[in-house]
């Protein structure tokens, strides 16, 4: 009832027809007593207007009126102010929604806060997956979490009949808590039932939203229909909703399917669930309420030491570890957290300098407003309340700023989005403008209206308004205030200074980069992959298979050569191996190292031209059975054998009881995941001693090899049609996407917020001298009078603009220094201690300063001194 | 004569006991009640009559007065009567307890 008396007076008609009602009433007692006898009747009203409790709301409209009329009569004071802000607001947004898709953004999960990484973890390898007998161990003993999951990422072919041409999708296998541990209910149909894990009667599956849309226009009949899933018949049982895209940062599954049928899915012998030394599955669990983090590492430091004593061989030395999502984040992708961190750094200095251009047009309105403040304050307005006024104004400058900086952000957005690799089934980096960019916008708006407003306002409301009154708006505080906006404007160019040398070292790495010439040949190249394993080949079948489509291709028109591998260097799928380097001592608690490597064939080296240093490259007489052998990369070499010839030397395979491989051969050090990566070690073993079911075929061509691309696919077609074929690209393809493509747009991306950064600080710099010219209009026309010639009057407004430039050149350089490590943790492998940049960018500035500042002083310079004395 | 914070509330509301009155006639029969010691001006008088009518313990409503001139009077609730009773035994603890302290004053010297 109170707030309900209280909220009526926020309807406008209501308190006018209040108004009137009083006003009514105190005329009718005016009537009886006297207007005399009741005294001041205007006081008593606004008395009663303040017990309605809502005069601050009236003030503040007041506030905004006032703010705007102000506002209106400076059109290029505001157009600079919100277009500084937009440009600062807009790119920290489009970096934020950068560093959401690749780091920040929350599970798509109910109260995803909840949902903690359970993974078991060894001293060689803190990310290792669940087994399943683990997971069922865990999810039946744990007390910490009211649900745990299990699923693991694959990809599966898919099609809708018998008849349809595979497509090779992302999948899911998942325990069937899956939809409830997240939170999530289907949009159509159901989700699995707690009995379709492990005993599957009849094989069910659900599809994602956008698999439901792309192919069957999200019809609702789709359920209870079919759908061939690696050759397997499985019925649609539900259709996740729009909002859950899966558990994983990069991939986004489109079917889901029960654990129970990773065997028959896989093809396998042996029903993977049971295997407790097979660790593949990621595991969520929702933590019960009232448990902590630490309760529930410690609940499952137990269990996981009870699983140890029980199985040795499986579970020797391995833990459990409960991270939440963004701690697994950022220990799995550490140098992600370093490259947001550096752009975050950057975008941050951006609207740090931005804050100042506009603190700094806000200072410059002082003096002029210094009167009007003056005036008020002489008639009894509090100064709380004037520098409430000033706040309104700067926070009118900066809801326009925020929301054109959305629209920058948007640009942004657009180029970032272009960031992908082409792959089929696509990898999705989900950069997007969604209600947490544009909640982020708003608050960075916010968040430097406060930096920039409070200070101005306060210096404004400072003011000592006698002598402001008398001396007619040049206060006596005017050298402090040029000082004060000396400063802001030294400070924007020490920060543009480290903006531009970030970007500098970028250009460098960038161009090193651009020289550098691809390791491995990428002209004349066609690659497929193809995944026999997926119609049910046995290993002997899918090796028959990969022989005779290697002899069918090397037979075909056009083709020059072609060759197998597990994996072509910087495709988006790099494979691991586990080794024990022979004569190598770890270090304590580790047994094993896991390096990159990938299994190829005999002509692999000489195909790809991968130069083998030492040594021979396979041949066709490696073959199964016969002497086991290997070939590493040189810093395979430098890492475990320093100083020895690698020649001779054995590789145990998997563990130091697994089977060795003699090194016959060191390969050249390439660039494998990124090409900004540090050197890495490599393992090449050959083909037929380590048979793989999916590997990448590499087709050379006599002409363009592109125009292979259809008899390829029909030379598998000819094989098997169920076969399915993907990834069939020029490899000059790859190479350019994942080298040129994406570091161009990073550079592209660094370069424009240099570039912001340097529009920002040039724009304050002129602000400052053009408002100290015109305040030296008279000075300067006594000095022309007296004989100064007009370079006398351009070096001295020069003077103050390098002097300027300069000491925020010196600020900045000694920044720089401070921020060179970050730095070189945002670009590893870029040439960071360039020379060249370091002596570049402050020259660049200096000059743009000097140019900067020559507009002002040409224009005093040309002053008439007789008008400029006489406007006195 | 200052008035304690609060008391001006007291006082509409005991005023108003002995039936509704309208804003000029509450400021006057403190008046004549305090023996003129209370002037209480009709400029605070009346938004504390706003005050005590949103908490809802008075109601207002248009009447004819004793002059056939029509005037705004204001009534006592239910909820008002309580706020009486509560504020006159708040107030009756205050001086009593003020009293005990008090008491008479002994001679003083000089």
């Amino acid at each position: 009832m109170r707030i309900w008396n209280r909220l009526k007076y926020l309807w406008p008609a209501w308190r006018r027809q209040e108004e009137r009602e009083i006003h009514e009433e105190l005329r009718s007692l005016a009537a009886i007593a006297g207007t005399k006898e009741l005294g001041n009747l205007t006081l008593a009203m606004e008395d009663v207007r303040a017990t309605w409790g809502w005069t601050w709301l009236d003030s503040i409209f007041a506030d905004i009126g006032y703010s705007l009329r102000a506002l209106r009569s400076q059109p290029a004071f505001v157009a600079v102010a919100v277009l500084s802000l937009a440009l600062a607001v807009g790119a920290n947004s489009a970096i934020f929604s950068l560093s959401d898709a690749l780091l920040l953004r929350p599970l798509p999960v109910k109260n995803p806060a909840d949902v903690f990484d359970v993974s078991s973890t060894t001293p060689d390898n803190p990310f290792e997956g669940m087994s399943f007998p683990d997971y069922r161990d865990l999810r039946d003993k744990s007390r910490s979490f009211s649900g745990l999951t299990a699923y693991r990422l694959t990809s599966l072919a898919v099609a809708a009949n018998p008849a349809a041409p595979a497509q090779i999708r992302f999948a899911n296998l998942v325990s069937d808590n899956f939809f409830p541990v997240a939170g999530v209910t289907p949009s159509a149909g159901r989700a699995f039932l707690p009995d379709e894990t492990t005993a599957p009667a009849q094989p069910v599956a659900m599809v994602s939203y956008d698999f439901w849309q792309q192919n069957y226009a999200g019809d609702h009949s789709v359920i209870g229909s079919s759908l061939r899933l690696n050759g397997i018949v499985f019925t649609i049982i539900g259709v996740a909703p729009p909002s859950f895209t899966g558990l994983e940062r990069f991939v986004r599954p489109s079917i889901f399917v029960p654990l129970g049928m990773a065997q028959r899915l896989g093809g396998e012998r042996a029903d993977p669930l049971e295997d407790r030394g097979r660790h593949d599955l990621i595991v969520k669990g929702r933590l019960s309420a009232g448990t902590s983090q630490e309760s529930a590492q410690a609940e499952l430091a137990t269990i996981g030491a009870a699983l140890e004593r029980e199985y040795v061989k499986t579970n020797r030395n391995r833990h459990m570890a409960v991270r939440t999502e963004l701690q697994r984040r950022i220990q799995q992708t550490p140098q992600l957290v370093a490259l947001i961190k550096m752009l975050m750094g950057l975008v941050a200095l951006i609207l740090i300098i931005a804050c100042s251009n506009v603190a700094n047009l806000l200072l410059a309105r002082a003096p002029t407003r210094s009167r009007e403040i003056a005036i008020r304050l002489s008639i009894g307005a509090r100064r709380s309340r004037v520098v409430r006024q000033l706040m309104t104004e700067s926070l009118i400058l900066a809801i326009p700023g925020g929301v054109a900086g959305l629209v920058v952000a948007y640009g942004g957005i657009l180029l970032l989005q272009t960031l992908s690799v082409p792959s089929d089934p696509p990898n999705v980096l989900g950069v997007e403008l969604d209600w947490r960019v544009v909640q982020f916008s708003l608050l960075a708006a916010l968040g430097s209206c406060i930096f920039f407003g409070l200070v101005p306002a306060w210096q404004t409301a400072r003011t000592d308004f006698v002598s402001a009154l008398k001396a007619g708006g040049d206060g006596a505080s005017g050298r402090w205030r040029t000082f004060g906006r000396d400063v802001l404007v030294a400070g924007q160019i020490a920060l543009a200074i480290v903006v531009l040398i970030a970007a500098g070292m970028f250009l460098a790495g960038f161009r090193n980069m651009l020289v550098m010439p691809p390791e491995f040949r990428t002209d004349h190249l066609i690659s497929l992959d193809t995944a026999p394993a997926v119609v049910h080949y046995s290993p002997e079948q899918t090796m028959a298979f990969y022989r005779r489509l290697v002899d069918r291709v090397r037979t075909m028109a056009g083709v020059a050569g072609v060759a197998m591998t597990q994996s072509l260097p910087l495709s988006p799928s790099q494979t691991a191996v586990s080794v024990v380097p022979e004569g190598y001592q770890f270090p304590k608690g580790r047994e094993k190292a896991i390096e990159l490597g990938a299994v190829v064939d005999a002509l692999y080296f000489s195909t790809l031209n991968v130069e083998i240093k030492r040594g021979r490259a396979f041949t066709d007489d490696d073959r199964a059975g016969s002497h086991r052998v290997a070939i590493v990369n040189q810093q395979f070499a430098k890492t475990y054998w320093p100083g020895q010839d690698p020649i001779g030397k054995r590789i145990r395979m998997d563990s130091a009881n697994g089977p060795a491989a003699e090194v016959v051969g060191v390969a050249k050090t390439g660039h494998y995941l990124a090409v900004n990566e540090t050197p890495a070690p490599f393992v090449y073993l050959p083909y037929d001693q380590n048979p793989r079911s999916r590997m990448t075929l590499i087709v050379q061509s006599i002409g363009d090899a592109s125009a292979l691309a259809r008899p390829l696919r029909d030379a598998v077609r000819s094989i098997d049609g169920n076969v399915p074929v993907f990834n069939l690209r020029p490899v000059a393809t790859l190479y350019e996407s994942r080298v040129t493509d994406t570091w161009l747009q990073l550079f592209q991306m660094v370069g424009t917020i240099g570039f912001i950064g340097l529009a920002l600080a040039t724009t304050g710099l002129y602000g400052l001298v053009a408002y100290t010219v015109s305040r030296r209009v008279k000075e300067f026309g006594i000095r022309v009078a007296v004989g100064a010639s007009n370079r006398d009057i351009v070096w001295l407004v020069e003077r103050r603009g390098l002097v300027l430039a300069g000491v925020g050149i010196a600020i900045g350089a000694v920044l720089t220094a401070a921020a060179a490590p970050l730095l070189a943790a945002g670009f590893p492998g870029l040439g960071v201690s360039s020379p060249t940049v370091y002596a570049l960018v402050p020259l660049a500035l200096l000059m743009v300063s000097a140019v900067t500042s020559y507009v002002p002083a040409r224009r005093a310079a040309g002053l008439d001194p007789l008008r400029a004395l006489r406007n006195e | 004569m200052d008035l304690l914070q609060g008391t001006l509330d007291m006082l509409i509301l005991r005023t108003l006991l002995a039936g509704s009155l309208h804003g000029y006639g509450i400021a006057k029969t403190i008046r004549s009640t305090s023996n003129e010691a209370l002037d209480i001006e009709f400029g605070s008088l009346y938004p504390a009559l706003k005050r005590l009518e949103a908490k809802g313990w008075i109601v207002s409503g248009w009447e004819t007065s004793e002059h056939n001139r029509r005037a705004k009077f204001y009534k006592l609730t239910a909820a008002g009567r309580k706020q009486l009773l509560r504020e006159h035994s708040k107030w009756a603890d205050f001086v009593s307890a003020v009293g005990r302290i008090m008491g008479t004053l002994p001679e003083v010297k000089g």
